[in-house]
Order: structure tokens, then sequence, then C-alpha cells
């Protein structure tokens, strides 16, 4: 059940549950980055997109009601003792994604609907049929497959995607490739459907479909390691140049420029607030972050002196900083807080 | 077009000598510039209808369909017969994605669209600028079914229509009593439409009905009947939860090959299912009734209705499904003694009483957005510039009708006599003969034999094929 992995997301400390769903859902408000990254969930970010909240807020329900999760505060939802064994025991038992993060870095919602109808247009076309149903009706799609197929129509193609499978498939546990196989298209082969390959593999549908989305991140994965192929021909134009928006790379770019926010703000012509924001959603996304650009050692020491000791981030409260550095704004406050983050997971 | 040359076409497109019953009265008709209502039998190629003259008229083909699933089944199935210039536009497209079929509207040939988005602004003023060869209404009973208390939008395509310009009409239809065909050409502001009316009689499917005492019993009489009597058939509910539960018991029970089809599948799993029961490779579909409405599946044996259809009308157009490469077949309604109040519940669903009515007058009147689907469909009508009390009445008559419906349905299933001639008397045909392989009378049992429907060797449920074997299936390697 979609609830069982939901589970997976809670800790004993509470966590903001909505931030949870909106890390999945792939909204990247700088709160909710922010949450994804104390709460270590990055890898989730944009794992479920488009599904509605209200989902995520039936299934919380259930687990409350299963007595799994319990609510201390309002918004914040925590495990309790039960559902703590039920989260190790799922743990065990369920399908864990691994390679998620793809997620992050290319569209692979994209690249599933691309690779799916590929997959089919080359099955038929080894078969030498014209006339078939096509897997999608999504004129996008559609589109941008017949411009792929036409620049890589040779006699070679068959061999150059069944080489690239092969190899991909070759990587994983057979069980995983098999299940990959069957869920695609092609002649004479509709596909089996989620759950239709739950009850052969004594799966549940929704563990099919984690495990059908973490392979396609991880063939995304691979194709960006063996960028010659066809197949790879379709990941690379999917894959995000940064990890952030562009206009936050942008202010980012400014920034390795100059340390003057108020500079970068007039230049750019954006309020001072959006400067920041730009600045902890960069942050928060990208290794390597230059903190210290902004935390001078004057700024650091009230942080240091206040927070250094105590690790549990998600807990800190700006008012403790306040109190004995009055003049500190929440902006340094929450960029120490990222950099603390970053620098333990490093 | 002289009817010499519809023929040669008929023949260099699509491969066929003969038109099937009706196609050349409402092709001949279009091609004089005459609107056609057409009242065709499920399963005789309507869509070739509108492809032909497509082919024929300079410009683009706009067909008004109810359903997104229904849509993108007749886009795939234009691909499939190598149309290439098919869109929807379909709130599953992303905006992008519309936004560019529309700045392409000259290089599309067949735009399918649902009166929801045919109303935007932005499709409007898109499809101003092109010329309509043809403005087809598919499933066109729908304004008169859903029209006044779930969809009215389906009540706006008259004035739509206004807009681009009055352009050749085409209503289509499978089932329509004179009163839903007087209902169609009057919204559609038609009233000089040729009327083509095909009778809905279908000899070669048998009628029948049998009365269970619980659901238990239905459970069980189904599981017979999907192992005794041939297949492939589709078992239709009016709940997907249902589908899902008892297609998986079947499956566990019977070892035959059994899929849920229900509009809570993905887009994806939805095409799988189609595509494998298309291929032979499912014996039996359960589905909620939107499964099939694109369908084009020849050699159905069986239609089982595990629950009452809304109607008689849509029961004709359901069990039309089975049978139509002209072989015998059955429809089999399965009736337990209280199944009618699922039928009133739904019909509940859509009503509204005086105090709601008013009330959403009144939000409306304060300028707020509606916040459920009663005031969105109670919004057109204000924006419409209806009275309460108008709109009252009509919510009022909407519900006496389907209470009427209700009792028809109901007459079909406790019918002593005939099942046929009732079913006929209905639509207004005349009654037929009853013979051995007309219908079932109430209380006797199934002649399979003579209907030479008996089950036959079942195939096993395929096992899983590993990936290399996959891989070389799908992928020839001709070098
Ligand atoms: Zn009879």
């Amino acid at each position: 059940m979609f609830a069982d992995y939901l589970l997976l997301l809670f800790a004993t400390e509470p966590r903001r549950a909505k931030a949870i769903y909106n890390v999945c859902r792939g909204r990247r408000t700088v709160s909710t980055l922010f949450a994804g990254l104390t709460y270590q969930q990055l890898a989730w970010l944009d794992s479920w997109h488009g599904v509605p909240l209200a989902k995520f807020e039936a299934a919380a329900q259930t687990l409350i009601a299963a007595g799994w999760l319990q609510a201390p505060t309002d918004g914040y939802l925590a495990l309790t003792a039960a559902g703590q064994a039920q989260q190790a025991e799922l743990q065990q038992r369920l399908y864990q994604p691994v390679a998620w993060q793809q997620f992050r870095q290319a569209d692979v919602r994209r690249f599933t609907a691309l690779s799916q109808l590929a997959l089919q247009v080359v099955s038929e076309y080894s078969h030498q049929t014209k006339r078939y149903y096509p897997v999608t009706t999504d004129p996008g799609v559609q589109a941008t497959v017949k411009r792929w197929f036409r620049q890589w129509r040779k006699p070679m193609i068959v061999t150059q995607v069944v080489t690239e499978l092969h190899a991909f498939l070759a990587t994983l546990a057979p069980t995983q490739a098999t299940i990959f196989m069957n869920s695609v298209t092609g002649y004479d082969f509709p596909g089996q459907t989620d759950q239709q390959l739950a009850t052969a593999f004594k799966r549940t549908p929704v563990e099919i479909l984690v495990m059908r989305k973490d392979l396609s991140c991880q063939l995304v994965a691979w194709l960006r390691q063996q960028p010659t192929g066809p197949l790879a021909a379709l990941v690379k134009p999917l894959v995000k140049a940064n990890p952030v928006s562009t206009s936050a790379w942008q202010t980012y770019q400014a920034f390795q420029q100059t340390a003057d926010l108020s500079q970068i703000a007039t230049q750019r012509r954006l309020k001072l607030s959006t400067v920041r924001e730009h600045l902890l959603e960069t942050a928060i996304l990208t290794p390597g972050f230059p903190f210290e650009t902004i935390l001078t050692p004057e700024l650091l020491a009230p942080l240091t002196a206040v927070f250094g000791e105590s690790a549990s981030v998600a807990t800190w409260r700006f008012e403790q900083v306040q109190s004995v550095a009055p003049t500190l704004d929440f902006f340094c406050f929450r960029l120490y807080q990222i950099m603390r983050c970053q620098r333990a997971t490093a | 077009m002289q009817q010499r040359e519809i023929y040669q076409l008929l023949k260099q497109k699509y491969g066929f000598d003969e038109f099937r019953p009706g196609q050349y009265e409402v092709i001949a008709a279009l091609l004089t510039h005459q609107d056609v209502l057409a009242v065709l039998p499920t399963g005789t190629g309507k869509s070739l209808i509108y492809q032909f003259v497509g082919t024929v008229m300079p410009g683009l083909v706009v067909v008004v369909s109810p359903l997104i699933s229904l849509m993108q089944d007749q886009v795939a199935r234009l691909n499939y017969q190598g149309e290439k210039a098919v869109a929807a536009l379909t709130s599953q497209v992303d905006f992008g994605t519309r936004q560019a079929t529309l700045n392409h509207l000259a290089q599309v040939k067949f735009l399918f669209v649902s009166p929801e988005m045919l109303k935007q602004t932005a499709v409007l003023t898109a499809l101003q600028t092109v010329k309509i060869a043809l403005f087809v209404v598919d499933e066109a009973h729908c304004i008169s079914t859903w029209g006044p208390d779930f969809r009215p939008d389906y009540l706006g395509l008259g004035q739509l229509k206004q807009q681009l310009g009055q352009p050749l009409t085409l209503m289509l239809t499978a089932t329509a009593t004179a009163q839903v065909r007087q209902d169609i050409v009057t919204q559609l502001q038609v009233p000089t439409a040729k009327q083509v009316v095909y009778s809905v009689n279908r000899p070669n499917i048998y009628l029948a009905v049998e009365q269970v005492s619980n659901e238990a019993a239905k459970r069980e009489r189904l599981q017979q009947l999907v192992t005794t009597v041939a297949t492939p058939a589709i078992v239709y509910f009016s709940s997907k939860k249902q589908t899902d539960l008892i297609a998986e018991w079947l499956r566990q029970t019977t070892g035959l090959r059994v899929a849920a089809y229900h509009a809570g599948l993905s887009a994806e799993d939805r095409f799988k299912i189609q595509q494998q029961f298309m291929t032979g490779q499912l014996d039996v579909i359960c589905a909620t009734s939107a499964f099939g409405m694109g369908i084009n599946k020849a050699d159905i044996r069986m239609v089982v209705h595990y629950h009452l259809p809304t109607t008689l009308a849509d029961y004709v157009q359901e069990i039309g499904r089975a049978g139509r490469d002209g072989q015998q077949s059955l429809a089999m309604l399965l009736y337990a003694p209280g199944d009618e109040q699922l039928v009133r519940n739904l019909n509940e669903l859509t009503a509204a009483s005086t105090t709601q009515i008013q009330n959403d007058y009144q939000r409306f009147q304060h300028q707020q957005t509606p916040p459920d689907e009663l005031a969105a469909v109670l919004q057109f009508y204000w924006e419409h510039q209806y009275s309460v009390a108008q709109v009252e009445a009509l919510f009022t008559e909407r519900q006496q009708q389907k209470q009427r419906e209700l009792q028809q349905l109901l007459a079909y299933v406790q019918t002593t006599t005939c099942r046929r001639a009732t079913l006929l008397a209905h639509f207004g045909e005349p009654k037929p003969s009853h013979t051995a392989t007309c219908c079932q009378s109430a209380g006797s049992s199934l002649p399979l034999e003579t209907l030479g429907l008996q089950a036959a060797t079942k195939v096993e449920q395929t096992p899983i094929t590993s990936w290399e074997t996959l891989l070389d299936q799908l992928f020839l390697q001709k070098i």
C-alpha cells in the first residue's frame, strides 16, 4: 500500500507532515526543501509528482488509525513504538528504491514516457510492422520520439538498442530485469500491468510501481554513464544543467562574483528577500556551497556558541540565538542550519 | 461526388467493397452539406463516416467526445489506421502541448475535444481561425442524458457551434429514443437535420436475465457463467471496488485470464489491458461502463451485467459490444432483489433540492466560485440567465425522467413475455418474432448447446517470461 511507503518517511521525533508530502510532490519552496534536507529526504524530492495532497493525508490517517503514527502537535506526526516496529519490518520487507536521486537530476518522468514509446517503435520496426496502437497518444511524446527515430533509424538501430538494454539489464538482479522487460510494450506484447506483475511476483501493486520508477531512475543513471547509444540520446536533453531553478542559478552566479547581496538585488532587479531565498535554495541543493562567504567569523561566533554542541538541527529555534545576538537575522540562522546539515552528512 | 467515386475511395483508402449499414447514406448526405443525426448500432464503424468525409472535404474535423479514455482510444485507432494529423485536447495533455496543438491547428485534420474544453476561449478562438469541414458530436445522446444535471456544457454546444459559424454537423449515437433524438436536434439547433435511424436490434445476441437471491448467489452464478460459456467476455459493474475485487476472485478461483478495467487505472495500464484483450490474451474483463466505448473487438461472446445498467439505452449500447462479428453471442443480466437501489443512489448523486438550488443562486450572486460539482452544474444555468424556478423545474423533471427510465429497465428485467419485444418497444420498433435463439424466458435455463456457446478449453494463465527471452522476442534483430 502507498501508506506503507509513507510510514518509512517518519521518525520518532515529530516531523512536519505537510513538508514531507510536499518533498515527495516536488514542491520546491525553501521551507519544503529545508525540511527535506533536515529529514534527509531530498532523494524523495519529486518522487510522487502529481499525487494529490489529499491522498497523502488519507494515507496518514490510516497510519494513525493503525496506531503507527501519532500527532503530538498540530501539523506534526511521529512514529509510535508500534510504528517503529512496523517501520523496521517494512524496511526489511518492502522494496527500497536505490536511485531516486535521479528525480532531482533529470526529468525521469518524461524519460519514462519517451522510452516506453521509443522501445515500442523499435520493437515494431524490428518486426517490420507499420500498423500498431501507440502506447501513448500524447502528441508531444509522439513528436519527440518520431524525431529521435528518424535521426537514429539506420539498419543498426535495433542492435544498438538491444545492446544498450542488454548491458543495462545485466547490471540488475534477475527479478528486476524480468519485471522491467515484462512491463515493456512491444510487438505482439502489450506488457503487463502493475497489478499483474504484483500477482506474479507476490508483491503489492504499489511496490511494483516503486520498483518501476526506480528502474527508470537506474536506467537514466546508467545511460548518463554510457552516453553514446540511441537510448542515451533520449536522456541527454532531459538532464538538468543546474540543481536549482534557472533564476536561482543566475543569482548564485552573481553571488560567486560578489558577496554583497544588495548589489546582486539591484543588478538582477530582484527584492533582497528573493536573492536570499535563491541562495538558500542553492545552498540546500548544491554540494560545496561557500557558506563562509556570508557567514563571517563574527556571524558564526554566536551561532557556534549556542548550537555548536547540538546536532539535532530541526529542533533549534531562532529565538535562542537572537537572545545573545539581537542583530543576527533569520537568513544567517537558516544558512547556518543548512551548513550544519550538509557538513554532518558529508 | 458521385456514388461511383465514393465507392472507389472506399476501396482505395480503406480496402472495403461495401459500406456497413447506414454508412453510405450518412456520408452521401454530408457530402451534399446536409446535417445528419445518425443512430447506428454499436460496431457499424461510425468513425469511418467522419474519417471518410474528412478525407474528401478540406478543413478540420472537430469531434466532441465525452470521455478522455474514449478520446485516447479514438486517437490511437486513427493513428493505427495511418492518420497522422490527429490530436486530442484533454485535461491530461499538459498546457504546453495543448498550446502547441492550438498554434498548429492548420496542420491537424482530426481534433478530439470535450465540451468543457471546447468552450474555453483559447480553444474557440483558435478554432475560429481555421476552416471546419465537419463538426461531429460523438455519443450525442449525452446531450440529453448528461446535459441537464451532470455536464451542462453539453447544453452549450449549440451556442458554441454558432460561434464557430454553424459548420456542417454530424451527430452520432448507437441508441436513442424518439425523445432523445428530439433533444439532440433541438439543443444543437439543427431541427432540419436528416435523421438516419437504424434498428437497435442485434438478432445474434441472445437476451438473458437471471434472478438470484442475494450477492453470494450472484457471485457463484457469475463464476459458473465465465467457466461454462464461451469467452472472451466482459462483465460490467457499477462500482470500481467491486470490479477489482471480483476480477481478482475470479482469477484465483477459475484459473482464467481475468483483469479489471476502470477509470482508476493509469493510462498505461488501461492501454495494456485493452491491448491484452484485443489480442486474445485475456478471457474476461471486469469493467465499469467506461470500458468498451472505444474498443473494436469483433469476437466478444458474452456480456454480463453484474449490476443493473442505468437505462435501457445504456444497456443496449453495452451489450452491443458482443458479437460484432455476427456470430451468436449472449447478453446476461444478473439481478438480485434490491439491485435497483444502487441505480437510485447513482441518480440521487445528481439531484438537487429546492434549498440547495436557492442557496447556490445566492452563492452565484455573491460571485463566489462553485465549491462542488453540483454548484459547477448550476453555474451554467445562472450564467445563461435561468431563473431559480426554471432550474428547479428542470431538475425535478430530470429526476422523474430517471425514475421512469429505471421503471422501464425493471420492466425488461421482470417481463414474462419476449424480452426482445420489450426492448424494441422502448425504442418504438415493431415486435420481432420470438425464436429459440431470441431470449430467455423467466426461470428457464440457458440453452448453451442450441446457441453453440459452450466454453472452449481454457488457455493457461501465462507464466512470466525471462528478460532474455523477451528481449529476443520483442526485438527481432534483422541485421
Ligand atoms: Zn424473445
